[in-house]
C-alpha cells in the first residue's frame, strides 16, 4: 500500500472524479485543466517526457480543496505546485517580483505608511500599476501600518520575560507590517493566560507568495532561516512557536517539506496555530479566560480560509468563538473567497478571483452577520473589497471581549 | 476534544448515524477522509433486491425473512427482520428531515431507469428522478429526451432505444447555451457538476424552458441527464412549471449530482444539529484500555485525541480504504480489527466482472450487537457499520444503502440505549 | 464472385502486416486475412522491447546480429513506433561480474555497442535501477509499439493496394491438384462464408498456424510457451533495464509509452489455451519479485495488469520429438518440403525480426510469381515516421499540449488527420492517455476499428491508470454514434471489454488495483445495471 509521502502518492488516485466537482477555478475558468488532469493524470504524462507539461497549470490557485475533497489521499495540489516548480519555463517578472516579496515591500512602506496608502489608492497609481505591471487596477491595497509590530514587541521585551511560561510567535509580514493590532491583541490574550511572547531570532517571510510566483530560491533561502530559527525555539529552547495567520503556518508546516524540500519533521509538531494552542490550553482546565460582561451581542459570521481548511483546524478557531458570551457564531460552508494571496491580485486572474468568490460574498450578506471572522489575511483583503463587512481575526474578536 | 460518539467515515453510513445521535442530543464529531461514495449515487437507494441464491425480492420486508437461511452473517441478519421493517420507515423520515424528498417504500421496490436504459430495482429514488412501477415498462408513451451538446457521460441512444424497447417512443435532442460554451472550451471539465452549476442560475434555466419548449412537441415527458443545478435542487419542478409537461432526469455518469445534493444536504443537517464533521481529516491510531477504544487520533489533530464514549467505523470499503488488500490479506487498517476474507487470494475473484465478486462480500466482522471484534474478542465501544461489514454483497444484492442506513441507525439506537 | 488475389496472408501479426507490405511495395496484389483484431497474437503480447539484440549475444550470434541490424531500420523507419531509450544490462551481486565479460565481448562480437559503465554512473543515467548492483552495461536497447507498428505496416500496404479484412477466419483451403490456390473463410461479425484466390498463400498465423497448416494437408510443429508479463502504472524506468546473466525469468523491465512491463515467465502450455489465457497467482508473485531486483521502487508502485502471451516456438523439421527448437526465423516452402504448392509458412523469429521475416517471405513469392523487384522496406518510412515530431508539433500548437502530444506520439504525422477544429472534438474521451473525440472518430472511421478492443490498440482508449473506468462508457457512445453498431450491441460491447480489462486486473487486484476494480464494478454494474449476456453464472 501506498503511504501519503510516497513519491508516487499520484498512483492512490482512482479517477473517481470528485477534486474536480470542489476545484474552484475549473468550475468559473476553462483554461484551466482541473485538478485531477493537471494534477495526477497530468503527472503520469510528466514522468514519460517533462514536455508534457502545460502552462496552463499557473492557474491553479493552490487552495488545496482537491486534496481535502480526494477519498485517496493524493496530494493533488502539490502535485501541480511541485510540476510548476519544476518545469515551468516562465521566468518571474517585476509584478511576481513585487507580489511576492511582502516582507521587502513592507520593510520599504512601512515608515512612509500614509503616502503608500494614499497613493496605492489613487486612481491615477492604480492604473499605471495595472497597465505597465498588470496588477489589476480594480484591487484594493492593504493599508501599511506606521510602525511595525517586532519594533513595538521589542519595546515590551522586558514585560514579556517576566511572564514564566513562553511562546514564539511567527507573526508574518501581515501582523508585523499591515496589522500590529492583531500581533498586540494575541499577546494581551497570552498575557491574559499567564504566557509572554517572545520573537523568533530571526524571522523571515514564509515565502508562501514566493512559491506561487515562482522565486523558488528565496523561498528555499528564506525557509532555511525560519526553520533554523524556529528549531532553536522548537528542539534548544522547548519553547513552541505560534502563528495567527493560516496560510504562514500551513506553509512552514507543510509547504516547506512539500514543496521546497526543506526538512522540518523534527519541529512540525511544535508549530501551530495559536488558536489551536489556546484551546488546547483551556480545555485541559488549567487557565481561565475572563469576559466582558453585558458587552454587545456581535453577530460573526466564520469563513474557513482553504489554507485552513487543509489544516483541518478551523474547529479551533471557532470554538474560541463559541467560548465568547456575547458572540453569536454562524458557520458559513467553507468555500474559497477567490483570491488565492496573490493571485487574485494579477489583471488576468481577476475575473477568475471574482467569479470564484461571488457565492461566497452572496451567502456572507445574506447572514444578517455584524462582522466575518477568518484566520487568513488575504481572504480578509478578498471579503472586505468584495462585500459590505469588515473582516475582524478570532483572536482580536476574543481579546476584544476580555475583561 | 471531547464528544460523546465519534464517528470514522463521513459518508451515507457515518451522517446517518451521526444524525441519529445528534437528533437524540449527543455531541458528535465525524472524521472523513475525503468525500464518499455518494457522489457516484445512481439517484436511488437500494435496500434489498436480491437474494444471495439470485431469486428475485420485490418486497424487501418479505425477503429479509429469507437471508437468516441464506447469509447468516447478512448485517441484515444482525438487525433482525422485525427491527428492520421500523428501521427502513424510519431511514426515509431521517431523509425527509435532512431535505432529501424521495419516493418509494419498503414493502414493495420500484424501478429506476439507469443511464444505460434499464429498468433496476430500487427502494427510495430521489424526487424527479425517473422511476416505474413495472420492471418492464414507462409511465408514458412518448418522450422527448434532451441532452447538453457535447456532455461525453449520458448517451441518448442508449437510452432511448432501450425505452422503445419498452414501448416508449423517444425522440433525442440536443441543446446548446451560451453558458455551456463555456465550458466546452475545457477538454476534460463538461462534466455533470460544472453543467449543472449554470443551472444554479435562474436564467440559464429559462433559456433551456425556452429551448425545450420549442422542440419537444407533444412528448408525454421531458427526460433530461441530472444536471439541472447543484445548490438549486429544485430544476425538475421549475422546469416542470414552466413547461406544463411531466420532467424527470436520469442519473448520469460520475459525479452524480444527485449524490453530492445529498451529502451536502446531510451534512448540513448534521452540522445543524451540533454535529462536528472534520473533512478531509485521516484517523491514524488509537488508544484502548482493556476492551475499550479512549482516544482516537488523526493527521490534522496530531496530539489532541478525539476523546468519546463510543466509536463507529464506517469507513466503508476498499474505495475508501476501510477496507485494505494486499497481495497476501485483507485488513481494516485503523484499529486492526478482525476481518472475514479468503485466504486464497486466487479465490477472490469471479473471471466474469459481471459476477458477485467473492471480494466484495469479505469485510469487517462482528458480534449480533454490532460491536467490532478484534482478535476473537468484542470490543466494547466499538461499532462497525456500513459497506465494510462482512457478509453481503451489495451490488448483486442490491441492498449497499439500505446496510449502511439500517446498520448505523440501529448502532446509534445502541448507543443511546447504554446510557 | 471470387476475388483473386496475387498473395494471400492469412494472420494479422506483425510478420503477416510485414509480409503484406513488402507484397505491396513490389506491387504484388496482396490480401491479408485476420480471425480477431490485428496484432492479437505473440505481436501483441511481449515487452515492446527493441531488442539490441544484447540478450542473445551470448546463446546465439545469428539472432543477436539480425536484431542489431533490425533494430537500426526500426528507428530510421519506424521512429514514431519506437523510443530510442537504451538499456542496462546490471549485475548484482547474486550474478557476480563472470558473465559481464563474456558478454561484452559476444554483443561486441555481434556488432553491438555494449559499454561497461560504473554502477554509479548507471544509476544517475537509470536512477530507478537497484542501486545494489556491482556493474552495468549499457547497449543500444529501446522500446517499440506493436500495435502502432503493425498498424502503420498495414496502412502502407493499403496504401499500395492491398486489402486487408479483419475478423475474417480461414475455415479451408482451395485446392487444386496439388496447389493451394484459395481459401474459404467467414467473417466472423455478419456470419457471412467467402471465397477468395491467389497464387500464393502464405500461413503467418503465428502459433495458430499449427492449426492453418494442419487444414492445408501438412505439419507444422509447434511449441506454445505461455509468457506472463506485468504492466505497472506508470514509467518507473525510462532507460531498458536487464539483468546481465543467462537469459531467464522476469528479467527485463521495459518502459513503454505511460507504463512500463516486467517480463516474462515461460512455461509450456496445450494449444487449447492458447486462446484464453490467464496469468496466475504464482506467475504474479514470480514477476513481482524478480521485477524487484530490477527496481526496488516497483515494490510501492501500482500493477496496472498482468497478460499473457504465446510464443509460436518452433520445431526443428530434423526432430520429430519437437524437443529442439528453432529460436530464428523458419520459412518453409511447402512445395519444396511436402509437395504442396501455393502454399508458404512463415513462423519462428521475433517482433524485432518482423520486417526481414516479411523480406524473406516476398522473395520467396516473388520467385514463384516470377517477379523480380528488390525489397525497399528497409529503406522506405513507414506511415506516420516521415516527419519529425517537433515540426508537427509546431503545426498543432493551437491544441492543448499533452493531448497534442499524445495524439503525435501516437500517430506522427498521421495526427494532423485528426480533426479536433471545434471544442467538441477536443474533448477528451480516455483522460488518462489523452485521447480526443476527434482521434476516437479517426480510428473508428480510418483504422478498421470494429469493437473496443480495436479501438484500444489504435489509440490506448482504457489503457490507463483507470482501465476503461471513465472512457468505456465514453467511447462505447461515441461507436453507437458513428453507426459502428447498434446499442444491444455497443452494451455487448462495453461487457466484454470490460470484461477484457478485468481479466487483466484481477491476478493484480489489491491494493490501488482493487479499489479502481471495485469502483468500476459499482459503476457498471450498480449505477448503470449493465449486465453481461453471455454470463452463465
Amino acid at each position: 500500500m501506498m503511504t501519503e509521502t510516497s513519491e508516487f502518492n499520484f498512483e492512490q488516485c482512482i479517477k473517481c472524479t470528485v477534486c474536480t466537482v470542489y476545484c474552484p477555478v475549473a468550475a468559473v475558468n476553462p483554461l484551466y485543466p482541473g485538478p485531477k488532469q493537471a494534477g495526477p493524470d497530468g503527472e503520469r504524462l510528466r514522468l514519460k517526457r517533462p514536455e508534457f507539461f502545460d502552462e496552463s497549470l499557473k492557474w491553479c490557485l493552490n487552495c488545496k480543496r482537491c486534496e481535502v475533497a480526494c477519498p485517496s489521499n493524493v496530494r493533488i495540489g502539490d502535485i501541480i505546485q511541485a510540476a510548476r516548480i519544476k518545469h515551468s519555463k516562465k521566468k518571474p517578472g517585476l509584478r511576481e517580483y513585487i507580489l511576492a516579496n511582502t516582507d521587502f515591500m513592507g520593510t520599504m512602506a512601512s515608515p512612509l505608511a500614509p503616502i503608500v496608502n494614499m497613493a496605492v489608492g489613487l486612481k491615477p497609481v492604480k492604473v499605471v500599476m495595472d497597465k505597465t505591471i498588470g496588477i489589476d487596477h480594480r484591487r484594493m491595497f492593504p493599508k501599511y501600518a506606521f510602525g511595525t509590530f517586532e519594533s513595538w514587541l521589542k519595546r515590551n521585551r522586558k514585560k514579556q520575560a517576566k511572564f514564566p511560561r513562553q511562546v514564539s510567535y511567527f507573526h508574518g509580514c501581515y501582523v508585523n507590517y499591515n496589522n500590529p493590532q492583531l500581533g498586540k491583541d494575541f499577546v494581551k490574550i497570552m498575557n491574559a493566560l499567564g504566557i509572554g511572547v517572545q520573537l523568533l531570532e530571526k524571522e523571515k517571510c514564509c515565502g508562501v507568495a514566493l512559491i506561487s510566483n515562482g522565486l523558488i530560491d528565496q523561498a528555499k533561502r528564506q525557509g532555511e532561516v525560519n526553520i533554523s530559527s524556529i528549531r532553536r525555539s522548537v528542539v534548544e529552547n522547548k519553547i513552541p512557536v505560534l502563528g495567527t495567520s493560516s496560510t504562514c503556518t500551513f506553509t512552514l508546516r507543510d509547504e516547506y517539506p512539500h514543496l521546497l524540500g526543506i526538512e522540518n519533521k523534527d519541529v512540525r509538531d511544535g508549530i501551530e496555530l495559536a488558536t489551536r494552542y489556546i484551546y488546547r490550553l483551556l480545555s485541559s482546565g488549567e487557565v481561565r479566560l475572563r469576559f466582558k460582561k453585558n458587552a454587545p451581542k456581535l453577530r460573526v459570521a466564520y469563513h474557513t480560509a482553504c489554507h485552513m481548511e487543509k489544516l483541518g483546524w478551523a474547529y479551533y478557531s471557532t470554538e474560541l468563538l463559541r467560548m465568547i458570551p456575547s458572540v453569536e457564531l454562524i458557520q458559513l460552508d467553507s468555500q474559497c473567497c477567490g483570491i488565492g494571496g496573490t493571485y487574485g491580485f494579477k489583471k488576468e486572474n481577476y475575473a477568475t478571483s471574482q467569479a470564484v468568490g461571488e457565492g461566497l460574498f452572496r451567502k456572507i450578506e445574506a447572514s444578517g452577520c455584524d462582522v466575518v471572522s477568518t484566520d487568513c489575511e488575504t481572504c480578509k483583503w478578498q471579503i472586505e473589497m468584495s462585500t459590505s463587512k469588515e473582516v475582524i481575526h478570532p483572536l482580536s474578536i476574543l481579546a476584544n471581549a476580555l475583561e | 476534544m471531547k464528544f460523546d460518539t465519534v464517528i470514522i467515515g463521513g459518508g451515507l453510513a457515518g451522517l446517518t448515524c451521526g444524525i441519529r445521535l445528534a437528533k437524540a442530543g449527543q455531541r458528535c464529531a465525524i472524521v472523513s477522509s475525503g468525500q464518499s461514495a455518494l457522489h457516484f449515487s445512481s439517484g436511488s437507494l437500494d435496500l434489498l433486491n436480491a437474494l444471495p441464491d439470485g431469486s428475485v425480492v420485490t418486497n424487501p420486508m418479505e425477503g429479509v425473512k429469507l437471508l437468516a437461511e441464506q447469509a447468516p452473517e447478512h448485517p441484515y441478519v444482525k438487525i433482525g427482520a422485525e427491527r428492520f421493517a421500523v428501521l427502513a420507515t424510519e431511514a426515509a423520515e431521517l431523509l425527509s428531515e435532512a431535505g432529501v424528498a424521495t419516493m418509494g417504500e419498503a414493502l414493495k421496490n420500484h424501478y429506476r431507469l439507469t443511464p444505460m436504459g434499464v429498468l433496476k430495482s430500487t427502494w427510495l429514488t430521489f424526487k424527479g428522478y425517473v422511476t416505474s412501477d413495472k420492471a418492464d415498462a414507462l409511465p408514458w408513451k412518448s418522450v422527448a429526451l434532451f441532452n447538453a451538446e457535447g456532455f461525453l457521460d449520458f448517451y441518448t441512444q442508449f437510452l432511448s432505444d432501450e425505452m422503445r424497447k419498452m414501448g416508449t417512443e423517444c425522440k433525442v435532442h440536443t441543446f446548446n447555451l451560451p453558458a455551456l460554451e463555456n465550458i466546452r472550451q475545457n477538454p476534460t471539465e463538461m462534466r455533470s457538476a460544472n453543467i449543472a452549476r449554470i443551472f444554479d442560475n435562474e436564467d440559464t434555466l429559462s433559456e433551456l424552458a425556452a429551448i425545450i419548449s420549442r422542440e419537444m412537441g407533444d412528448a408525454e415527458a421531458v427526460l433530461l441527464p441530472a444536471v439541472l443545478g447543484v445548490d438549486c435542487r429544485d430544476g425538475v419542478a421549475k422546469l416542470e412549471k414552466r413547461l406544463a409537461r411531466k420532467v424527470a432526469v436520469v442519473a448520469t455518469l460520475p459525479p452524480s449530482v444527485p449524490g453530492l445534493q445529498v451529502q451536502t444536504l446531510l451534512r448540513r443537517y448534521f452540522q445543524e444539529l451540533g454535529g462536528v464533521y472534520l473533512l478531509g481529516d485521516t484517523a491514524t491510531g488509537y488508544k484502548s484500555e482493556g476492551d475499550n477504544v479512549t482516544a482516537l487520533y488523526t493527521n490534522n489533530h496530531g496530539d489532541i485525541a478525539l476523546k468519546a464514549d463510543n466509536y463507529v467505523l464506517a469507513t466503508g470499503s476498499y474505495f475508501s480504504q476501510g477496507l485494505v488488500a494486499s497481495n497476501g490479506e485483507v485488513v481494516e487498517p485503523l484499529f486492526g480489527v478482525d476481518v472475514a476474507y479468503d485466504k486464497v487470494r486466487s479465490n477472490w475473484y469471479e473471471r466474469d466482472m459481471f459476477s458477485a465478486q467473492p471480494y466484495e462480500s469479505f469485510g469487517v466482522v462482528t458480534n449480533a450487537e454490532l460491536q467490532a471484534i478484534r482478535g476473537g474478542r468484542k470490543v466494547d465501544n466499538l461499532y462497525a457499520v456500513g459497506a465494510g461489514l462482512a457478509g453481503f454483497n451489495a451490488v448483486k444484492q442490491g441492498c449497499g444503502a439500505g446496510v449502511s442506513m439500517l446498520t448505523a441507525m440501529s448502532v446509534a439506537d445502541k448507543i443511546l440505549s447504554k446510557r | 464472385m471470387t476475388k483473386q488475389f496475387d498473395v494471400i496472408i492469412i494472420g494479422g501479426g506483425a510478420t503477416g502486416a510485414g509480409v503484406a507490405r513488402d507484397c505491396s511495395l513490389r506491387g504484388i496484389k496482396a490480401l491479408l486475412l485476420e480471425r480477431g483484431d490485428i496484432a492479437t497474437g505473440a505481436t501483441g503480447r511481449n515487452h515492446g522491447l527493441l531488442h539490441s539484440g544484447a540478450r542473445y549475444a551470448v546463446t546465439d550470434r545469428e539472432s543477436a546480429e539480425e536484431c542489431i541490424k533490425e533494430n537500426m531500420i526500426l528507428r530510421r523507419i519506424a521512429s514514431h513506433c519506437v523510443e530510442e531509450t537504451d538499456g542496462l544490462f546490471i549485475s548484482l551481486p547474486e550474478d557476480g561480474l563472470e558473465f559481464q565479460a563474456k558478454f561484452i565481448e559476444s554483443c561486441r562480437a555481434a556488432g553491438i555497442r555494449a559499454d561497461a559503465i560504473d554502477p554509479k554512473e548507471a544509476l544517475l543515467l537509470e536512477p530507478s535501477a537497484n542501486p545494489a548492483m556491482i556493474g552495468a552495461v549499457r547497449v543500444p536497447d529501446g522500446a517499440v509499439d506493436p500495435f502502432r507498428l503493425t498498424m502503420a505496416n498495414l496502412l502502407d500496404a493499403k496504401a499500395h493496394g492491398a486489402e486487408v479484412l479483419t475478423y475474417h477466419e480461414v475455415l479451408d483451403f482451395i485446392r487444386e491438384q496439388e496447389r493451394i490456390v484459395g481459401v474459404k473463410v467467414v467473417d466472423r461479425r455478419t456470419g457471412e462464408q467467402k471465397e477468395f484466390r491467389a497464387h500464393v498463400t502464405v500461413n503467418a498465423g503465428g502459433i495458430w498456424g499449427h492449426e492453418i497448416a494442419k487444414k492445408a494437408g501438412v505439419t507444422v510443429k509447434m511449441l506454445p510457451a505461455k509468457g506472463a508479463l506485468l504492466i505497472f502504472g506508470h514509467r518507473v524506468n525510462n532507460v531498458v533495464i536487464n539483468r546481465c546473466r543467462k537469459p531467464a525469468d522476469a528479467d527485463i523491465l521495459v518502459p513503454g509509452d505511460t507504463i512500463c512491463l516486467i517480463g516474462t515467465t515461460s512455461s509450456k502450455v496445450p494449444f487449447e489455451e492458447c486462446d484464453n489465457m490467464y496469468v496466475t497467482a504464482d506467475e504474479v508473485d514470480l514477476l513481482l519479485r524478480e521485477g524487484m531486483k530490477l527496481a526496488p521502487s516497483l515494490e510501492h508502485t501500482r500493477i496496472l495488469r498482468a497478460y499473457a502471451g504465446v510464443r509460436p516456438l518452433v520445431a526443428s523439421d530434423d526432430d520429430p520429438s519437437g524437443r529442439s527448437v528453432s529460436r530464428g526465423i523458419v520459412v518453409l516452402d511447402h512445395a519444396t518440403r511436402d509437395g504442396l504448392e501455393g502454399f508458404i509458412t512463415i513462423t519462428g523469429g521475433k517482433l524485432m525480426t518482423y520486417r526481414l521475416m516479411g523480406e524473406w517471405t516476398t522473395d520467396l513469392i516473388c520467385k514463384k510469381l516470377n517477379i523480380s523487384k528488390k525489397c525497399t522496406t528497409a529503406e522506405q518510412k513507414l506511415p506516420g515516421s516521415r516527419e519529425e515530431e517537433k515540426k508537427i508539433s509546431r503545426r498543432m500548437h493551437t491544441i492543448p499540449v499533452a493531448q497534442r502530444e499524445s495524439a503525435i506520439n501516437r500517430h506522427g504525422e498521421l495526427a494532423e488527420k485528426v480533426n479536433v477544429e471545434d471544442a467538441e472534438h477536443r474533448s477528451l474521451v480516455c483522460e488518462c492517455e489523452e485521447v480526443s473525440v476527434g482521434e476516437v472518430k479517426y480510428a473508428l472511421n480510418e483504422l478498421d476499428v470494429h469493437n473496443l478492443v480495436d479501438l484500444r490498440r489504435r489509440t490506448r482508449v482504457g489503457m490507463g491508470t483507470c482501465q476503461g473506468e471513465l472512457c468505456a462508457c465514453r467511447a462505447a457512445g461515441l461507436m453507437a454514434q458513428v453507426g459502428k453498431y447498434c446499442t444491444h450491441q455497443a452494451k455487448q460491447d462495453l461487457t466484454n471489454f470490460l470484461n477484457e480489462r478485468w481479466k487483466g486486473m484481477a491476478p493484480v487486484a489489491w491494493g490501488d488495483t482493487l479499489r479502481e476494480s471495485e469502483f468500476t464494478m459499482w459503476l457498471y454494474d450498480g449505477v448503470c445495471g449493465l449486465k453481461n449476456d453471455k454470463n452463465t453464472k
